[in-house]
């Protein structure tokens, strides 16, 4: 087990005009669960292949437990990983899949067979053992790739995108196996995922990416509370921050005809300005108790609750969406909406970067 | 927003030369032993051919050879019998792979539906294709085309009188022959592609309310068009080296009627000796073959293959 | 609620039916009895000169020189045993090692180089492809003359070696590009998964990859060994009596025994049999092999 270091790491992909992964820098502590996210395209998995050994490490370096890890092999570097599509090895029984990298190790045939039933036994694939992954369910074949990674004992686990081919109930069941067989084991495990709830629930801390470039890299508590910019924002969180262009006025904003007031700090960090981005998240506006006025557009009724979507009654332009407790409004009606002051996001309307605490 | 128009983080001068020479030797090294055996044995007797070429050689005239220039090229330029063979090619290898693409297609549109004992046909009517090319220029010349017992005359007799099919008719007997060995090749591949046709378009053409004929000629055709350019290629190559069935049915008579290049080339360096001349034919073919093959085959690899490899 | 009315009155209707067809949606319609008709008589005029082959050889050689074809006779073997006895073992023994060696070399040569232009491309490895399939086109009576003199120079004219080697370099390009397709159907994870597993290049290559592509492998030497099998240009330029191979057996069978049709026919039908049954297993390769991969 070890502690990753990734120090300014870039990958260039040839032909690329830019690099996938732009001097990305991340401090991984040992037994950490580190989640990178972000949408298609933004470098996830090229990190997580730099990592494994599986794409050049074209500057900046990587280190495992303080070795750098610039032009060492993959089989070198102690590490095991998960692929999207699990690929497990169709010729050989689950068993033998899950023993190759011991077997490859030279590990000793008892000692591979006790720890591949360990393994199984954690896993729940003891009866799997003798069969060939085409006979293998997909969340079986999930568990597989799962097992085979374990049963070596690697200093880090990498995950790409594990759970991506399970249906939507097996996904939710697996994220949290997963989450715990890591917290048991305690292996430094980086995870790469798009989906924002995977990141949140799972990770430690996420990493946040785009375009090549790390955003963020916070617990999920404070990539939520305190989102660096407005693409954080918007990422992080469903339905996503709403996103006002408004006017500050003497230490307040202005929205439509209403004055939201700011905080002494608040205050202070948008002196300056004469507009800002706020973001306030859906589920901290209040309906029906407030003078913002609000046409409702749609009602999505959800069960235990139900979202508001609509526009201002002042700025027919700006459109909200509030969550609501069940079945209170319909569409059509004009409704009253109230800011909580604690908790707005404050933006610069330009560069989009978060203002003030 | 900065995050995006910022550019690239990375100082140039840190970025690690990708491909050490080591790595692309090692990727390398697998391709070598079969492109070194392939350039010896197929690129390096072209380049000798060239030389042989430019000498004046008689095989059975031992001493006989000697540095000649472009003289073969201008006996060749002057052949007329070269310039027969040079069209008999052309007609035999046109007209092979446009007949046998013809009835290719539409025996595949045959083959495309569902009917009792399909693979059974199927299984039949690629059998000419897999006849030993040798053996089955023999079953024409005998049992097909033979003036005296013959099916060809048993059958078309009564309708067009007795006629001795391979000195009356010799290219287009042979061209018949080669048809029926090569309409299961074209069948085949367009039947791959007619099968590769995505049902759920055809559905929707249907639900768009496009007629059958519609939607073969609005669709089916333009599917199968990169599938029929391939077969027609592919067929050329090898209809174009054509030797054993013009070898065993007509020996390219009479007189050159029914010779084409490959058969004249050969009956030039193996029964004239002039090993010369020959080479000099051989090199006006391959200058001519490379002029056609080369774009037609990159241009209709490039659309199957779908992507250029990653350097 | 005219809609509710037909959704009440659907079942009943439904139930009536008779079960085929329920099971088969849409019965198979005059039209496409008729085509399968079509289908078969084109099958059978096909096939026709083959059976008529076929035929002939179990034929006495009267019975094959008729004015009016005869479908009915009594068979024999004669002609069989006629074949056997003139000496065609050896020239069946030379087919067979020139095929079987050739396929071998191609398969140790083909196999590693198509890897290099699949899973781990190389730069510039469209143009390799290209090179290997350009090799294909160009007309070996241009080559044949060199090939010739080179052989006779170093006394390997009538020689079954050298058509190992001039096979197998006729079959390389096929084996490059059809290897290569195969290869990229393979997920790269898998060498990936192999190598992060601690394996070396060779060990994940014999034992993941291998096993994955060895239907392709099988494909391939198939197609390998037909066009080896029924080559003839070469056979008859660079052998003689010691070296030729089964399609010079025939052409000399005419020869030396004259045009009885009978007897050719039998020689013909062991000269075929082995590539029509080796086509009619792997009719789906056959595509893949004859296309250079270009159709799956
Ligand atoms: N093998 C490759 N060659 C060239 N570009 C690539 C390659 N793999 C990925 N890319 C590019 O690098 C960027 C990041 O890709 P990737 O890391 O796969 O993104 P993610 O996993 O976040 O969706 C994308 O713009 C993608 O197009
Ligand atoms: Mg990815």
């Amino acid at each position: 087990m070890a502690d990753v270091c990734y120090d300014e790491a870039t990958c260039i992909y040839a032909g690329a005009d830019r690099p996938a992964v732009d001097a990305l820098n991340l401090d991984i502590k040992d037994g950490e669960f580190v989640v990178l996210v972000g949408p298609s395209g933004s470098g996830k998995s090229t990190a997580l292949r730099m990592l494994a050994g599986l794409e050049e490490i074209d500057a900046g370096s990587i280190r495992i437990g303080g070795r750098d890890m610039v032009g060492v092999p993959s089989r070198d570097r102690d590490i095991a990983m998960v692929f999207q599509n699990y690929a497990l090895y169709p010729n050989k029984t689950v068993a033998e899949n899950m023993g190759f990298s011991l077997k490859m190790h030279g590990v000793s045939k008892e000692e591979r067979q006790r720890r591949v039933r360990e393994a199984a036994r954690l896993l729940d694939l003891e009866p799997l053992l003798g069969r060939k992954p085409k006979h293998l369910s997909g969340g079986q074949r999930q568990r597989v790739a799962m097992g085979r990674a374990i049963v070596r004992e690697p200093q880090v686990f990498c995950m790409d995108e594990p759970l991506s081919n399970l249906d939507a109930k097996l996904r939710v069941q697996t994220r949290t196996q997963i989450a715990a067989l890591q917290r048991r084991l305690g292996v430094t495990t980086v995870y790469v995922t798009h989906d924002q709830v995977e990141a949140m629930t799972m990770g430690d801390r996420v990493a946040v990416l785009r375009d090549g470039r790390l955003q963020q890299f916070a617990t999920p508590g404070e990539l939520y509370d305190r989102p660096v910019n407005l693409f954080v924002a918007g990422f992080i969180g469903s339905p996503a921050m709403n996103q006002l262009n408004v006017d500050v006025d003497a230490g307040a904003l202005r929205v439509g005809e209403t004055v939201v007031p700011l905080s002494a700090a608040q205050a202070t960090a948008v002196a300056g300005l004469s507009r800002v981005t706020l973001g306030v998240r859906p589920e901290h506006l209040s309906v029906g108790g407030g003078e913002l006025k609000l046409q409702v557009d749609l009602v999505e009724e959800l069960g235990s609750d139900s979202y508001v979507y609509g526009h201002l009654v002042a700025e027919p332009d700006t459109s909200l969406v509030a969550r609501a407790g069940r079945g209170r409004f319909r569409m059509g009606e004009t409704v009253g909406i109230g800011f909580d002051p604690g908790q707005l996001h404050l933006f610069h309307p330009d560069s989009g970067e978060r203002l003030g605490p | 927003m900065t995050a995006v128009t910022a550019p690239s983080a990375v100082p140039v001068g840190t970025i690690r030369s990708r491909s050490t020479r080591q790595v692309s030797w090692s990727r390398r090294a697998p391709l070598l032993p079969a492109l070194v055996f392939v350039v010896v044995v197929t690129q390096v007797p072209f380049v000798v051919t060239i030389w042989y070429s430019l000498n004046s050689w008689n095989l059975v005239r031992p001493g006989s050879r000697q540095f000649v220039g472009l003289a073969n090229y201008v006996h060749v330029a002057t052949d007329v019998q070269f310039r027969t063979a040079l069209v008999n090619t052309v007609v035999l290898t046109a007209g092979t792979v446009i007949i046998s693409m013809v009835i290719g297609v539409a025996l595949a549109v045959l083959l495309d539906r569902k009917f009792l004992g399909r693979s059974v046909v199927r299984t039949l009517l690629i059998t000419p294709f897999l006849v030993m090319p040798v053996a089955a220029a023999l079953l024409w010349k005998t049992a097909m085309f033979d003036p005296t017992f013959g099916i060809v005359d048993y059958v078309l007799g009564p309708l067009v009188g007795h006629v001795v099919w391979l000195s009356r008719f010799p290219l287009a007997s042979v061209m018949v022959e080669m048809i029926w060995q090569w309409t299961p090749f074209m069948m085949l591949l367009v039947l791959a592609g007619l099968q590769s046709m995505p049902t759920d378009v055809v559905e929707a053409a249907g639900v768009d309310g496009a007629r059958p004929f519609a939607i073969f000629r609005e669709l089916t055709l333009p599917h199968l068009r990169r599938y029929i350019e391939l077969g027609v290629v592919l067929g050329a190559i090898y209809v174009v080296n054509e030797f054993d069935s013009i070898y065993m049915m007509t020996q390219g008579g009479p007189g050159v009627s029914s010779t084409n290049l490959p058969y004249y080339i050969y009956e030039r360096a193996f029964l004239g000796f002039d090993v010369g001349q020959s080479a000099a034919m051989g090199v006006v073919v391959l200058a001519g073959t490379i002029l056609v093959a080369t774009i037609a085959l990159r241009l209709i690899f490039t659309s199957f293959t779908g992507r250029e490899e990653a350097a | 609620m005219m809609a509710a009315t037909d959704t009440l009155a659907a079942p009943p209707r439904a139930a009536t039916r008779p079960t085929p067809a329920i099971r088969r949606r849409r019965r198979p319609g005059i039209g496409n009895v008729v085509w399968g008709v079509v289908a078969w008589l084109v099958g059978i005029l096909f096939f026709f000169p083959v059976l008529w082959m076929v035929l002939s050889s179990f034929k006495t050689e009267a019975a094959a020189y008729t004015n009016v074809p005869q479908f009915v006779f009594s068979p024999t073997l004669a002609e069989y045993r006629h074949v056997f006895s003139s000496g065609v073992g050896s020239y069946f023994l030379n087919s067979a090692i020139a095929t079987v060696v050739s396929v071998v070399a191609v398969l140790l040569l083909g196999t590693p180089a198509a890897f290099a232009l699949s899973l781990r491309p190389i730069k510039k490895t469209s143009d390799a492809l290209f090179f290997f399939l350009s090799t294909k086109m160009l007309p070996i009576v241009a080559a044949i003359i060199p090939l010739f003199v080179a052989a006779e120079a170093v006394h390997m004219l009538d020689n079954v070696w050298t058509l190992v080697i001039l096979y197998t370099a006729m079959n390389l390009p096929i084996a490059v590009w059809m290897m290569r397709s195969f290869l990229l159907e393979v997920p790269s994870e898998l060498l990936e998964a192999a190598e992060m597993d601690g394996a070396r290049l060779w060990r994940s290559l014999r034992e993941v990859i291998l096993p994955v592509v060895s239907p392709g492998l099988a494909a391939t030497a198939l197609i390998c060994a037909i066009f080896a099998w029924n080559e003839f240009f070469f056979a008859v330029n660079i052998t003689a009596a010691r070296a030729a191979t089964v399609p010079v057996f025939l052409v000399g069978f005419i020869s030396s025994q004259g045009l009885y049709w009978a007897q050719l026919a039998a020689a013909a039908t062991i000269a075929t049999l082995p590539v029509v049954l080796a086509g009619w297993v792997a009719q789906r390769q056959l595509v893949r092999g004859l296309s250079f991969g270009a159709i799956k």
